[in-house]
């Protein structure tokens, strides 16, 4: 006497982090903060992915130094996923590491049907390759274009232009909604700013230490899970949002390094 | 995950006597976190909200209070019971997060699983039990609409249900709020939201809580989506442009009976296809209207009302397989194959009453409502169930759960008094006489005349 032995049909939602291991990372414990970060944010992300049945959360990994390889090659449910720890050591070829995700988002590989892939970029430095092209290439392909595209700045030293590119621009600028006050920054999906002054998921997001990184990776792989699955609650303020994946708000963070620009704290 | 308060620290709060002790966090999302809390001896749970949140939700502290001064429409509602604001030392202690407040509410209890566990498969529950919780998830919306009120954030993940007893818990009412004010910053959460509140062209009340009130009732049913057929098969990338076209600019019901563009996949909807034939006509029939007319026409929605009397009639189909004992729904006038083994299923014993049809099969049951045609559906209050003898399965009684004694009248005309607690073989049963009215056991073949 049972019901039947059926459940909700799902979609694949690949999780790709794109991790900068450069030598530079090896400063002040960068890598290791960020390996604890990754590690600490799965449990969350577990309980996210289970908690949206229609989403099959797969997490894989890119590392970049002097060659960018595969760190975790299959995609992983998030609930399997061990974190093996990244090494530092070497350049920034960012770009090959964008020309091997490309290569992962054509059809096939990926899958003919999927929610929108959360692309999460982490670095600290700059190229030292050939970035145009390996952006080039990634944004050939249309799942890449369809991606939530999130970049994480850890420190200043990191190229903010570049990782403004790969985010792409934000669309809710200089949209419908007339201009901001000074200072502030359109938020993720509306006219409204959202997000205090310089913060916004559009932008890369400046992690100046370990505890900020750490949230904000909790939050891209809990909260922006949850939205590219479209789990989460939606608000009166995002209904004019044309956007493919309304991004939720940035969570609480102590100190907005945007809004004072201060020594490194690694 | 890195918690907003404190933990493992107690604070005075605004609002409350008693110091609030920080237990544990439950869980995060995008508006806040949930605690859980010891006030005095009571572990309950608080719902601390983030301050950017707060901020697109001015009303929320006065739509909380008013739900807090109302009080809970019935038992199945984890209901707001306080207000909490930190005052004096505890404001500075809580730092960035003290500009902000919470809410404390019951725990969930145990025995409560979230509804996606069911959707996802991840539990064994039957198919009464599903019944059961659609029941009490509909009087639930029953309750809170008979007060004005409306919840609007309707979704999988503000359910909680506890399977072995096909009951439920409405979780996460901060939205909660006076049909047809539309404050609130939140307008619903995609796949349930009717389509005049996705397309913003109104902001959620009790008319869409009704559609959305659907989904969820489509999707404990059948653990499939209602509109994701071979339309939603179509779209290689499902975004949120994807979404509105599905939902809400071109919704198209899964079974809608004049259109089959939008069919379930044999593979990928397989659930949709061997759940939806397990119910009758006329609660298919509900989910139609809905779906079709009342995509557009928010008159054609089924009410709160009748998704309880329809989803109590349901139950009183029920029957068992007496091959695999599996559990089947058909007009309980009618012969069938079962739905697992495909046995011929003979139309089976049953009980007719003043208000009333119900099969005979183990765990049916006899409510107050199916004596009396005035009172409305609940299953809170069972006067008697029907219960398999220990040792001789087949053999079925029924199991006075009243405070009052019956007679038992048998075929043969002899007269047996069945006391509160006791149960009766319904091996020769003719006719029940309780003080809420009679009960008329029919068997199949010599009451076709009176049916």
């Amino acid at each position: 006497m049972a019901f039947p032995n059926v459940r909700l049909a799902s979609r694949p939602l690949h999780f790709i982090y794109v991790c900068d291991c450069s030598g530079s990372m090896e400063a002040q414990g960068k890598i290791e903060s960020l390996n604890q970060a990754i590690r600490q944010s799965l449990p969350g992300m577990a309980a996210v992915a289970r908690d949206n049945p229609e989403a099959r959360v797969l997490v894989r990994a890119l590392r970049f130094a002097d060659r960018a390889a595969w760190h975790i090659p299959t995609p992983t449910p998030v609930e399997d996923l061990e974190w093996v720890d990244l090494q530092a050591g070497g350049v920034t070829a960012m770009g090959e590491a964008l020309e091997l995700l490309a290569a992962e988002l054509r059809s096939p590989p990926m899958e003919q049907r999927a929610l929108p892939p959360v692309l999460v970029l982490i670095s600290d430095g700059q190229p030292t390759d050939d970035f145009e092209a390996g952006l080039a290439a990634l944004m050939a392909e249309p799942w890449a274009r369809r991606a939530v595209r999130l970049a994480i700045a850890m420190g200043h030293d990191a190229d903010g232009e570049v990782l403004q590119r790969f985010i792409g621009s934000d669309p809710a600028r200089g949209s419908a909604g007339g201009a901001l006050p000074p200072g502030e920054v359109p938020g993720a999906s509306g006219e409204m700013p959202r997000h205090g002054p310089g913060r916004s998921p559009r932008r890369p997001l400046q992690a100046a230490n370990a505890t900020t990184l750490a949230r904000y990776i909790q939050w891209a792989s809990t909260a922006v899970v949850g939205a590219a699955s479209s789990s989460a609650s939606r608000l009166a303020d995002a209904a004019a949002s044309q956007e493919a994946v309304p991004l939720p708000d940035l969570p609480p963070t102590e100190l907005d390094p945007l809004d004072e620009p201060d020594p490194l704290k690694w | 995950m890195a918690w907003i308060l404190p933990l493992a620290s107690s604070h005075r709060f605004g609002g409350i006597d008693a110091p609030v002790r920080i237990l544990r966090g439950l869980g995060g999302g995008s508006q806040g976190q949930v605690f859980e809390v010891a006030v005095g001896e009571e572990a309950l749970a608080l719902k601390w909200y983030f301050p950017t949140f707060l901020r697109r939700d001015p009303g929320l502290a006065e739509r909380l209070a008013e739900s807090i001064r109302r009080g809970s429409p019935n038992g199945d509602f984890l209901w707001p019971l306080a207000l909490l604001r930190p005052t004096g030392p505890a404001a500075a202690m809580l730092g960035g997060a003290a500009s902000g407040f919470g809410y404390l509410m019951p725990l969930r209890p145990a025995g409560f699983q979230g509804a996606v566990e069911h959707a996802a498969g991840r539990l064994t529950i039957s198919l009464q039990n599903v019944l059961r919780s659609a029941f009490f998830l509909a009087r639930g919306f029953h309750a809170l609409h008979s007060l004005g009120l409306c919840y609007k954030d309707v979704s999988l993940g503000n359910v909680f249900l506890d399977a072995g007893r096909g009951r439920i818990l409405i979780g996460d009412n901060d939205n909660v709020e006076v049909s047809g004010r539309g404050g609130g910053a939140v307008v619903g959460t995609w796949g349930f939201m009717a389509p005049e509140v996705a397309l913003g062209r109104s902001r959620p009340d009790g008319g869409s809580d009704l559609f959305s009130l659907a989904v969820l009732l489509f999707l404990l049913l059948t653990r499939h989506d209602p509109f994701k057929g071979a339309l939603e098969r179509a779209i290689p990338c499902l975004d949120l442009p994807a979404r509105r076209r599905l939902y809400a600019e071109e919704p198209l019901f899964v079974f809608d009976p004049r259109d089959d563009r939008n069919r379930p996949d044999p593979i990928e909807h397989a659930a949709a296809l061997l759940t939806w034939p397990l119910y009758p006509r006329a609660l298919q029939q509900q989910f139609e209207r809905t779906f079709g007319p009342g995509l557009s026409d928010r008159r054609s929605r089924t009410l709160t009302g009748q998704w309880c009397q329809q989803l109590a009639a349901t139950l009183d189909q029920r029957r068992l397989c007496p091959n695999c004992a599996e559990e089947n729904l058909l007009d309980v006038r009618l012969s069938g194959l079962c739905r697992s083994c495909g046995a011929p299923l003979p139309p089976p014993m049953r009980m007719r009453t003043a208000a009333g049809l119900v099969a005979v099969a183990a765990g049916n049951e006899l409510h107050p409502h199916h004596f009396d045609l005035l009172l409305a559906e609940d299953l809170d209050h069972p006067l008697a169930r029907m219960v398999a003898h220990p040792r001789r399965p087949h053999l079925l009684g029924l199991e006075n759960l009243s405070p009052h004694p019956w007679t038992l009248t048998l075929q043969e005309g002899e007269a047996i008094a069945v006391a509160p607690g006791e149960t009766a073989s319904l091996a020769h049963a003719a006719i029940l006489t309780t003080p809420n009215g009679e009960v008329t056991i029919e068997r199949p073949g010599e009451s076709s005349a009176q049916a």
